[in-house]
């Protein structure tokens, strides 16, 4: 099968990155280096392509109920102009996706789905969809997606559009969406639009200095946050409190797979949780990790943080913040200590 | 286009061997890997007195994406390590064949299984 491409491939091939197949779409990793592309986006601004994720419209008289039942959260609680990060669970409690729901008006929302995830979301919204009135429309391939992140982000926000962002919070410009939102831990939004546009955007904002940033320091800023990484550290199996994100639930509401939520709250559970290296070395996804001679769990996710220049990991834990473990890296057992994310 | 200085042996595992003014032989990765690796966080190297047959995994030098084994270029024992390397790692992307260097190793047998500059070249393109 041949590898899908953005609307704007032939520019990171003309940047000279070193492209990877990523969810079936072939994907700048680094443009120079990850650890310059990392510090660029923590100390300046970069720009990421993101038009493999997905952007799915629901509208309808029913498209808030709609959404509020198939997402952990309470669409009545939000307004036009919202943006909100919430999971979609199955019937057993279990993440089948994290996503942002855009909020244009309390009959119109748009989801935005991970790149390896939007058949799967669009399928499931319509299987819980016949008893709603609503409209579910996959355009995925109609948008380009960027995220502009970093201290600078802002100012070139206001220099290219002449208007302003807060987070979570969304706009428009004309057919261009523009949201208070990214998966860098920094101040920062993300652009969408017709494709058409999107070769234009792209090149003033490189032009206004944002150095543009591949996936490669894209995972690795997002970990020294404790975001999560839809595919990695979760897969299926791991509900919305094992994850650690139980603040995306709205317990006030009836949604999909709140029973076994709340069941589960009551017996206790892992949580996924972060392991900061206290030896050098660089942590890795499955990793083995034992407590006291006796492996507990493996890592979901594992790199060096390049700022605090130590290796760190995620992992499902049963085990109290402070609890120092060990990782076995080449046959060596490294100490860790399981800390509260994030990591930075 | 990578550097590939002619005074120096090599592997076809982009290893490369030198002399060194304190006897033994020194050994680091080419500019060819370096660059492949991209930025190096991390390596592992391995103990003064450790002795190696040719091709053992002697080293380990890990990037932000990944890990990567450096074999014994020769047969050998370790007489001293880089060990600037343990503060510094990115010594090694930005000079591989000088700060960047790894080990020095008192060789165990002759060079006759390296490769020189030219064929170490032709075995890039």
């Amino acid at each position: 099968m041949s590898l899908f491409q953005t609307c704007i491939h032939d520019s990171h091939v003309k940047l000279g990155a070193k492209m990877v197949d990523f969810a079936g779409w072939h994907m700048p990793i680094q443009y120079t280096s990850i650890v310059s592309e990392h510090n660029a986006v923590r100390e300046r601004a970069g720009i990421f392509d993101v038009s493999h994720m997905g952007q799915i419209f629901i509208s309808g008289k029913d498209a808030s109920s709609f959404l509020s039942f198939v997402t952990t959260w309470d669409m009545n609680r939000l307004y036009d102009g919202d943006c909100r990060y919430c999971h979609i669970l199955n019937e057993e409690g279990q993440i089948i996706d994290d996503t942002i729901v855009y909020t244009f008006g309390n009959e119109d929302y748009m989801l935005v789905p991970n790149a390896s995830m939007v058949g799967k979301i669009f399928d499931w919204l319509n299987l819980q969809s016949v008893n709603f009135e609503v409209s579910i429309s996959n355009k995925s391939e109609d948008f380009f997606c960027f995220a502009v992140q970093g201290p600078q982000a802002l100012r070139l926000l206001r220099q290219y559009f002449n208007l302003s962002i807060s987070p979570f919070k969304l706009v428009k410009s004309g057919n261009i969406i523009i949201s208070g939102t990214g998966y860098t831990g920094e101040k920062g939004y993300e652009i969408m639009g017709p494709l058409s546009e999107s070769l234009e955007i792209w090149e003033s904002f490189l032009e206004m200095g944002a150095l543009p940033i591949g996936l490669g320091a894209r995972d690795t800023l997002r970990l020294e946050k404790g975001y999560l990484l839809s595919g990695t550290d979760f897969n299926g199996t791991q509900t919305t409190l094992e994850s650690g994100y139980s603040w995306v639930i709205d317990w006030n509401h009836n949604f999909i797979g709140k029973e076994k939520l709340i069941s589960q709250k009551e017996k206790g559970h892992k949580v996924l949780s972060g392991i900061l290296l206290e030896e050098r070395g660089v942590l890795r996804p499955g990793l083995p990790v034992y407590l006291d001679g006796v492996q507990v769990s493996e890592l979901t996710s594992g790199s060096l943080s390049p700022i605090l220049k130590r290796g760190i990991g995620l992992s499902y834990l049963d085990l109290p913040i402070g609890t120092m473990v060990n990782v076995l890296i080449r046959n060596k057992q490294l100490k860790g200590r399981v800390i509260q994310t994030p990591f930075l | 286009m990578s550097e590939i200085p002619e005074n120096l042996n090599y592997t076809k595992d982009h290893e490369w061997v030198g002399p060194s003014e304190d006897g033994g032989v020194k050994i680091g990765i080419t500019d060819y890997a370096q660059d492949s690796l991209s930025d190096v966080v991390f390596v592992e190297l391995p103990n003064v007195g450790d002795e190696y047959q040719r091709g053992e995994v002697m080293a380990v030098a890990e990037s932000v994406k990944a890990a990567s084994d450096i074999y014994a270029p020769i047969s050998g024992k370790i007489i001293s390590i880089n060990e600037k390397l343990e503060e510094s790692p990115e010594l090694v992307n930005e000079s591989p064949y000088g700060s960047g260097w790894m080990v020095l190793m008192e060789p165990s047998e002759d060079m006759s299984a390296l490769i020189n500059a030219e064929s170490y070249k032709n075995s890039l393109d």
